[in-house]
């Protein structure tokens, strides 16, 4: 396998440190799905949580994100997830392009999005089932057979570790902390339509300068999407002025408002 | 699956309804959410703000069943301290199985004993919520400790997604039927749903929870689902313009405790 020892062992060490003061899922569950990526050499990797209508919601993902949350969607009718999320076990389709007489909606849908392979990993601990790994592979093949069984060891990680709060702390924490998961999912959602309107861009690009302010500023994802939709930061364009004078968001004068443009130049100071 | 659960929550909300002969209201909402998780009382508090950019979210009780959960509910705004104080500010369930034991009471040294005076031992707070905004809270009380069992804790959250939906309703004087509020219900977990929403607040500069209420109105209006209109706002085929404004919304988000119907709070559904 490509992953060295030491990559897997700090990605492990990554997964269980949940019990920080500061610990906030999303992150954690964007970690995950980063070192899926890198260590499982995929294309993409999403993570799916089940919410209390029984719908798997996407949550966190690797770059990908896009492509990622439309196939998110489609597993609540069929697809590899939904199975391995309902049945407790992995689900893989090596090669798409033959067709998969149990998902055709999914398979169209993967293949569109340019996904030639999927593996689908539970998230569960016994009977207490959390959601799905979702792998894709851009090109056709099965998927290793040591990588499917590292993959499966960091959802089961990811999960210990978010199921360990919970036995730390009460049996409530757990139900709380999904919860927290989804509405901040919907806040950087939110948060994605507002920019993609405000800097007339697509909402994938949206979600990229999220993503980029968020790193520059050191900041969480979800901290920043919450500043957004709550209008605590400037969304302007500052190397545009016609559209910065069209864009100052609700001008109730807040005293704190940061420009998100500026993220770039904050970082060349340094 | 949970599926069932949240198809048995609208349809006890749409059966209390029927035997009024009344459409579904948030009042409905709260009745039989009280009903169903058999609460010594249920009570649906709207969220306002003491003033922008802080954190000084206050909440006042709207429509309470059962006296006494109504009373507990005002006084932890008055207090400024209990778990559904918590959940509106954390945007997070607060669930608390034993008011009684000493982790409730250090977390809410006033409002805990106070509530265990009163014959109330449990307490599950539920903020009512898109995404980070605020449109209110659902407090669940019990008189036992103990905490919610697994599927009355899925079906406690579906009642407040669906007090969301006929929060946002009421507001804009939509009066939908049973499955178009399912529809609704079900679509605002979908993220191109929120995504329009996000678009909508900053073409119309409204607060998220005023955008995602235009979005609807915009959908009933034309007899659309949200999630149609969601995606035509998404792919700019759809703009909505200040005439889907709805008709009252408050300056900062949510509904204010002034134009919302029914006005006196707390007012009891069922006298105890």
């Amino acid at each position: 396998m490509a992953a060295t020892d030491r990559q897997v062992r700090e990605a492990f060490i990554e997964l269980t440190d949940t019990l920080v003061s500061d610990f906030d899922i999303i992150d954690f569950l964007g970690r995950l799905a980063t070192r899926c990526t890198e260590l499982l050499r995929v294309t993409a990797c999403g993570v799916l949580l089940a919410d209390h209508h029984g719908q798997l919601t996407l949550v966190a993902a690797s770059t990908e994100e896009a492509r990622v949350l439309e196939l998110s969607q489609v597993q609540n009718s069929e697809g590899p997830c939904l199975d391995a999320f309902t049945m407790g076990v992995p689900v893989q389709r090596g090669d798409l392009g033959d067709g998969d007489p149990r998902w055709p909606a999914f398979t169209a849908a993967a293949q569109a999005a340019g996904f030639s392979a999927v593996q689908a990993l539970p998230m569960r601990l016994r009977e207490e089932r959390l959601g799905a790994l979702n792998l894709l592979n851009a090109a056709p093949g099965p998927f290793d057979s040591d990588a499917v069984a590292l993959g499966q060891a960091l959802a089961d990680a990811a999960t210990i570790g978010i199921l360990h709060q919970r036995t730390l702390a009460r049996q409530e924490v757990l139900a709380e902390q999904l919860q927290v998961a989804l509405t901040s999912r919907i806040a950087i959602e939110q948060a994605k339509g507002f920019l993609a309107e405000r800097l007339g861009i697509d909402v994938d690009a949206a979600f990229g300068v999220l993503r980029r302010y968020a790193r520059a500023n050191n900041r969480r994802l979800t901290a920043v999407a919450a500043d957004i939709v709550e209008g605590r930061l400037d969304v302007g364009r500052p190397q545009l002025p016609d559209v910065a004078t069209g864009v100052r968001p609700r001008g109730r004068g807040h005293r704190d408002r940061v420009p998100l443009c500026s993220a770039r130049t904050r970082r060349d100071w340094t | 699956m949970e599926q069932a659960g949240s198809v048995g929550v609208w349809t006890a909300i749409v059966a209390l309804a029927r035997s009024e002969g009344a459409p579904a209201s948030l009042r409905h909402a709260v009745l039989a959410c009280a009903q169903s998780l058999g609460a010594a009382g249920a009570v649906f508090s709207m969220a306002y703000r003491l003033s922008v950019g802080t954190a000084g979210i206050r909440g006042e009780p709207l429509l309470a069943c059962g006296a006494i959960a109504g009373e507990l509910e005002e006084l932890q705004f008055t207090l400024g301290e209990g778990p559904g104080v918590d959940a509106a500010a954390g945007r997070s369930p607060v669930l608390v199985p034993d008011l009684a034991d000493a982790s409730a009471r250090g977390r809410w040294p006033a409002f805990a004993p106070a509530a265990v005076d009163h014959g109330i031992r449990a307490m599950f707070a539920f903020p009512v919520t898109a995404g980070t905004a605020l449109i209110g809270g659902l407090g669940v009380y019990r008189a036992q400790a103990g905490s919610l069992p697994r599927q009355e804790l899925a079906n406690a959250l579906v009642f407040a997604d669906a007090m969301l939906v006929l929060a946002l309703d009421q507001q804009s004087g939509i009066v939908p039927d049973v499955d178009d509020l399912h529809d609704t219900a079900l679509a605002t977990r979908r993220a191109h749903v929120h995504q329009a929403t996000g678009m909508v607040a900053a073409q119309l500069n409204l607060p998220m929870a005023d955008a995602l209420a235009a979005l609807r109105a915009h959908a009933y209006a034309r007899g659309l689902r949200l999630s149609e209109v969601a995606a035509d706002v998404v792919a700019r085929r759809v703009r909505l313009s200040a005439g889907d404004m709805p008709p009252s919304h408050a300056p900062q988000g949510g509904i204010s405790p002034d134009d919302a119907d029914p006005p006196a709070p707390p007012s009891s559904i069922v006298p105890d």
